[in-house]
């Protein structure tokens, strides 16, 4: 049987169905309430954008382009492993 | 090059793995010192563990597992609320209250999602990547941690209430109004209409 959900549940179940971890009667729930609610459809939509353009700020921050280590870190460091290994 | 014999050399693992390990690391943390921080203990940990090392994986792959797992910790550390315990959720920050209304749940007329301006195209821009950096950092530090460590680190929940101690239900509790704050402040800096 369908159950009538809020904007609350639905937003709550979008991020857990994505993790596949919405049972299947809350799923037909949720299924029902995004065809009738723009804002709960859109925030599905946009909820998922969100993490991909975490995903991306990261790989962009990793990326060749940017600064690496500053040479005082790089001696630091190289130092701390050659006195390491020698012990 | 012959990729066959893997013996590590620690004396050469900063000219090799150095630059591209701390850009690793600050993609994450956003704070220079603390990526440089993380490298360090990451190489010097590697350096103890050297005699686990059996050349199963190259040299760069184990120093970046070993990395992960600092990063990992990292977040956990940032997790730790020093009045509440890890099993509860913090209180600061918005709750559900603050979208929905009290009585049947539905969004209050001012946080209704607006539609994004070409937020496909925008996705790749690294204005829009610093405004996402700006609201994490507004996100209660227990939020920013899981958000991070489900979307970015890719760790499944289960793995994330073990590392946090945290119920499921207090995560998918996290999960939710990260998800709803962060939203709500890319739409009021940037992606939204009015924008």
């Amino acid at each position: 049987m369908l159950r009538i959900i809020s904007c609350r549940q639905a937003t709550l179940f979008v991020e857990q169905q994505a993790d596949g971890a919405l049972a299947p009667l809350a799923r037909n729930s949720l299924w029902l309430h995004l065809r009738y609610c723009p804002y709960c459809s859109r925030y599905a939509k946009q909820t998922v954008l969100v993490s991909e353009l975490a995903r991306n700020a990261v790989r962009a921050a990793a990326s060749a382009a940017q600064p690496g280590l500053s040479n005082e870190a790089k001696e630091r460091l190289q130092q701390l492993l050659e006195e390491g290994e020698r012990r | 090059m012959s990729i066959a014999l893997i013996k590590p050399e620690p004396t050469l693992w900063v000219a090799r793995f150095g630059d591209e390990l701390y850009r690793f690391a600050l993609g994450r943390v956003s704070d220079e010192a603390c990526a440089e921080e993380l490298v360090q203990d990451t190489l010097l940990s590697a350096l103890d563990a050297l005699a686990s090392f059996r050349g199963e994986a190259s040299e760069r792959t184990w120093l970046f597992l070993i990395l992960r797992r600092k990063i990992i910790d990292h977040y956990r550390r940032q997790a730790r609320h020093p009045e509440v315990s890890l099993a509860v959720v913090t209180p600061d920050g918005p709750t559900e209250a603050d979208f929905f209304q009290e009585d049947n749940g539905h969004w209050r007329r001012e946080q209704y999602p607006t539609s994004w301006q070409s937020a496909d195209g925008a996705l790749e821009q690294q204005e829009l990547q610093q405004t996402l950096r700006t609201c994490q950092d507004k996100l209660p530090s227990q939020h920013a941690a899981v958000f991070v460590l489900r979307f970015v680190e890719e760790l499944t929940a289960e793995e994330i209430c073990k590392e946090l101690s945290l119920t499921s239900s207090n995560y998918w509790v996290i999960i939710h109004r990260a998800k709803l704050q962060l939203r709500r402040c890319l739409e009021k800096h940037g992606l939204g209409r009015a924008a």
